[in-house]
């Protein structure tokens, strides 16, 4: 038993037990010596065969409940918690036959204890199934001598009674000698045995009680399952089989000198690394698992390219849907080399090549924000986005079986494949960085295509999107009617046309932006900014905003509306120079990308605006993930807070001050642009590259920038520059190794 | 022989011997411990005993998920075995009553046997299946059942976090 070094003996804890023992033996002793020989005469010798029996029953009993081992846990090792450092949380939640139990780090034993697990301080250790620690045994009630204490109570009162009875007896036949020794002796015995009778069998019907509702004496005096469900319940009649006829558990001590002798030798035999997946993993409070498995990078390369070839765009993005879906139930075996399916949120990753990570992060962003609420699913948020990297099997509480986790629960109104997706996105991009540099020529290429708003709305209906995750598109924000929290366009990062823009929007974007879009004339208007080099002109100086705001919150939206409300003022201020830009702001007012993906000219403003946040949060951010990631499934209501907390600086600052100007100010961009950053923070190596965009986005507009800077933008919204200076496209690399092209 | 320890140069030319290293001291010599993984307990159906069979992204590439899972999906079945609530549990407890629980002595509780079936399954696991990918598996008892401990081994020969080389190094020790 693994006791605390230097324990001294301490006489006073034996006394309770000293004097339990003595009293049992001594009195039935006597109750022998005494009382049965009578007994024995006058009624039959079968009164002391019976009394001898059950005194015997109990002396096994108390002796088991004394001297056996109740399931002691054995301390940790310390290559276990050596992620639980002082960041991890303190409780972590676990779902039991569907009712959440906490459980509470235990800062002795180095663990999270199991459920019903307990600390006896009188014993320092952690004990399975803890029911309460008995003085008159000297020894804590555990799940291995629960039993035997059970049985040694039930057997005390019988014992008792017993006694009690034949001494009355004895006493009530010799009432004429009550000074005889004999008499005197059992009268005494009589008033032991009715002295303890009480409590004993007090005790005793109190655990008869707890054994019928399968409750511990620890969770009964806590109160623990006082008003609720107790998930640890099989039924009366199971609790009581449990009880007494549950194999006896072993011990978990384990003899050192029988471990088993293992040779290891390299060369190690590795997987066929060709079939290697992505492993994404999105955990519900780190206990939910839902392993999106994704194939390396070529399949996304496949999957971009036949997402930026599809004329129009909208089948891909429904039979991605799909695709997605099978892949998301027959996870093991998802190979996506064929598939223009992707992992990660379909729409979103299709167009990351243009605007990088900046639907990507607004995913997560957004996805934070809105899971923040929601206890289970911020930690897994949280994790997929603070880590670069899969999902670590720390220890956690991840579910079993991740390819039929219910990722419906785990999120709250979309379908779960883009929420998944989006999760997956971060550490997709990383992956795909490249590949999607390469993919922008032909980006560019489709930019010419004017698409009608028409194929946009035959793609997408309500169900296709997944609201939550699904990112809200800016036009949404522009929409009352459109819910943000529940927005349902798939986030377009930097789609420089609209026609790229509609696939991914909700049918009732597509409404919206149809009509605008039907308010210009096509051919004039050239929706496709992004990839400028085709020769956008500037009177369109930002694309229809490819990025999506997934599930954010009201907050954020305000303000995101806000800054829309702005730009469009700005877009008014330079309609004299450009008509058509007007109608192009007009337009794609809703599609902006508040996200700063205004990669368009307006996006370099973005992009330079999001460096200094990037510096500025990347500590927080930087740490934020790693918070996540100790605390892989830390419960949100306990310590999970933590990634909350750090997440939620970031972004309450740009929503603060956002809420600084009048809600008709635009402020999206400089809260996008914070949750951009929040995210870029994670891949911190392309921040360089961020720095360097600082010159061009001092042309731009800044609408809205986090902290220091959202004041300027306040106080003087049209201090930024026309987006539109020149027809010159920039191509800047931004976070995540993606490529922004920005007109300058 | 070569009395001079082996340098990178010359592993390439040395035989493949096939040291049989008995203990998992010596085995340090050839492979270090990288990293530990743990596969924690699955609550969803209660106490009983039953281990997750989530695929630890650690492994992702040492072992084959099919491999990994049915591990733990056999320990699994094991442990509900074990702990099952049947007739033979019964009997086992009347017995131990009877004799006023002195045949604990002499016999071994039905736990303890399948214990014993489950650490020679860990034992054969390890050898056949884990080892030759420079992994190993702890028995849960060891860490009070609450998670199966995956130790991950690195060939000290090669740089840490290249997949498996050809050569063998010396014994250290020498």
């Amino acid at each position: 038993m693994p006791n605390s070094a230097g324990k001294r003996f301490k006489p006073t804890k034996y006394i309770p037990v000293s004097t339990a023992a003595a009293l049992l033996v001594g009195s039935t002793t006597l109750f022998f010596v005494f009382t049965c020989p009578w007994l024995t005469k006058a009624i039959s010798p079968a009164v002391p065969l019976y009394n001898g029996i059950v005194f015997l029953f109990v002396l096994a009993n108390f002796s088991m409940a004394t001297f056996m081992d109740p399931c002691v846990f054995p301390r940790a090792n310390e290559d276990e918690d050596k992620d639980d450092d002082f960041r991890a949380p303190l409780y972590k939640n676990v779902e039991i036959k569907g009712i959440q139990v906490r459980m509470k780090w235990c800062a002795t034993c180095h663990f999270y204890r199991p459920p019903r697990c307990s600390h006896c301080s009188v014993c320092d250790n952690c004990v399975e199934d803890f029911d309460h620690h008995c003085p008159w045994v000297n020894n804590c009630i555990g799940r291995r001598n629960y039993r035997y204490f059970f049985l040694f109570l039930l057997s005390l009162s019988t014992h008792m009674v017993g006694v009690f009875s034949f001494g009355l007896l004895f006493v009530l036949h010799h009432l004429e000698k009550l000074s005889a020794l004999h008499t005197t002796v059992t009268l005494v015995v009589m008033c032991v045995a009715g002295l303890f009778f009480i409590p004993v069998v007090g005790l005793t019907g109190f655990h008869m009680v707890l054994v019928a509702r399968g409750r511990t004496t620890n969770e009964q005096v806590t109160g623990k399952f006082r008003g609720g469900v107790n998930p640890f319940t099989r039924g009366c009649c199971g609790n009581v089989k449990y009880v007494l006829c549950s194999p006896l558990a072993p011990r978990y001590m384990v003899d050192p000198r029988k471990k088993p002798l293992v040779t290891l030798q390299p060369p190690f035999l590795r997987p066929d690394l060709s079939d290697r997946q992505l492993t994404i993993k999105v955990s519900d409070n780190g206990f939910h698992g839902n392993v999106l498995q994704t194939k390396s990078k070529s399949s996304l390369d496949g999957l971009d390219d036949k997402g930026l070839e599809v004329q129009p765009p909208l089948p891909p993005k429904a039979e991605r849907y799909n695709q997605l879906k099978s892949q998301l139930t027959s996870s093991e075996e998802s190979s996506l080399s064929s598939k223009p399916v992707h992992p990660s949120t379909p729409a979103m990753y299709k167009y990351r090549p243009t605007f990088g990570t900046i639907p990507k992060v607004h995913y997560h962003a957004a996805g934070e924000k809105s899971l923040a609420p929601d206890d289970c699913k911020t930690s897994a948020i949280l994790e997929e986005g603070g880590r670069g990297h899969d999902y670590r099997s720390e220890p956690n509480l991840d579910l079993p079986d991740y390819r039929n986790a219910p990722l419906h629960r785990t999120f709250q109104s979309s379908p779960l494949q883009l929420d998944s997706f989006a999760t997956n996105t971060r550490s997709l991009s990383l992956k795909q960085g490249h590949r999607q540099l390469a993919e922008r020529p032909r980006l560019g290429g489709m930019n010419t295509e004017t698409v009608t708003s028409t194929p946009y709305k035959s793609v997408f209906s309500p169900g296709t999107l997944s609201n939550r995750n699904g990112s809200l598109s800016y036009d949404s924000l522009l929409n009352p009617s459109v819910s943000p929290t529940v927005g349902e366009c798939a986030v377009h990062p930097g789609v420089p046309s609209m026609g790229f823009h509609s696939p991914y929007l909700p049918t009732k974007m597509c409404h919206m932006r149809g009509a605008e879009l039907h308010r210009q004339p096509p051919p004039s208007y050239s929706p496709v900014r992004v990839g400028g080099g085709l020769g956008r002109h500037s009177p369109h100086p930002r694309d229809p905003s490819p990025v999506r705001y997934d599930n954010l919150s009201k907050t954020i939206m305000a303000s995101i509306q806000e800054r829309k409300e702005l730009e469009e003022k700005e877009k008014l201020m330079h309609m004299h120079s450009h008509p058509q830009a007007q109608m192009a702001y007009a337009a794609d007012s809703g599609v902006f990308d508040a996200c700063g993906d205004s990669l368009a000219t307006s996006g370099v403003i973005g992009y330079g605006v999001r460096t200094p946040i990037l510096r500025s949060s990347a500590s927080s951010l930087a740490r934020a993930p790693r918070t996540s990631s100790s605390s892989l499934h830390s419960d949100v209501t306990g310590g999970g807070s933590v990634q909350g907390r750090a997440a939620d600086p970031p972004y309450r600052s740009p929503a603060h001050q956002a809420h600084h100007s009048p809600a008709t100010t635009p402020r999206s961009p400089s809260y996008s642009h914070h949750k951009v950053s929040f995210i870029s923070a994670l891949e911190r190596s392309d921040s360089p590259r961020m720095g360097s965009l600082r010159e061009d986005v001092a042309h731009g507009k800044f609408n809205g920038q986090p902290k220091g800077h959202l004041g300027t933008s306040s106080s003087s919204p049209g201090t930024p520059l026309s987006p539109n200076r020149s027809t010159s496209v920039k191509k800047v690399s931004g976070v995540g190794g993606t490529t922004y092209e920005i007109s300058v | 022989m070569r009395s001079a320890p082996r340098t990178a140069a010359r592993r390439t030319t040395l035989p493949f011997y096939h040291q049989s290293f008995h203990n998992l001291q010596e085995l340090r010599h050839n492979a270090s411990l990288s990293n530990k993984v743990f596969v924690q307990r699955d609550y969803t159906e209660g106490t009983v005993c039953k281990f997750q069979t989530k695929f630890p992204s650690e492994l992702d590439s040492r072992i084959e998920r099919t491999l990994f899972e049915d591990t733990v999906k056999t320990l699994n079945n094991y442990y509900a075995e074990a702990e099952k609530i049947g007739g033979q549990s019964y009997l086992e407890g009347c017995l131990a009553c009877a004799t006023a629980y002195l045949i604990f002595l002499c016999m071994e509780t039905r736990y303890e046997k399948v214990l014993k079936k489950i650490s020679h399954y860990i034992q054969e696991q390890n050898e056949k299946i884990y080892a030759p990918r420079g992994l190993l598996i702890t028995d849960p008892i060891e860490r009070g059942m609450r998670v199966i401990e995956i130790s991950i081994y690195e060939d000290r020969g090669s740089s840490g976090s290249s997949s498996g080389s050809s050569s063998t190094t010396c014994s250290s020790g020498r």
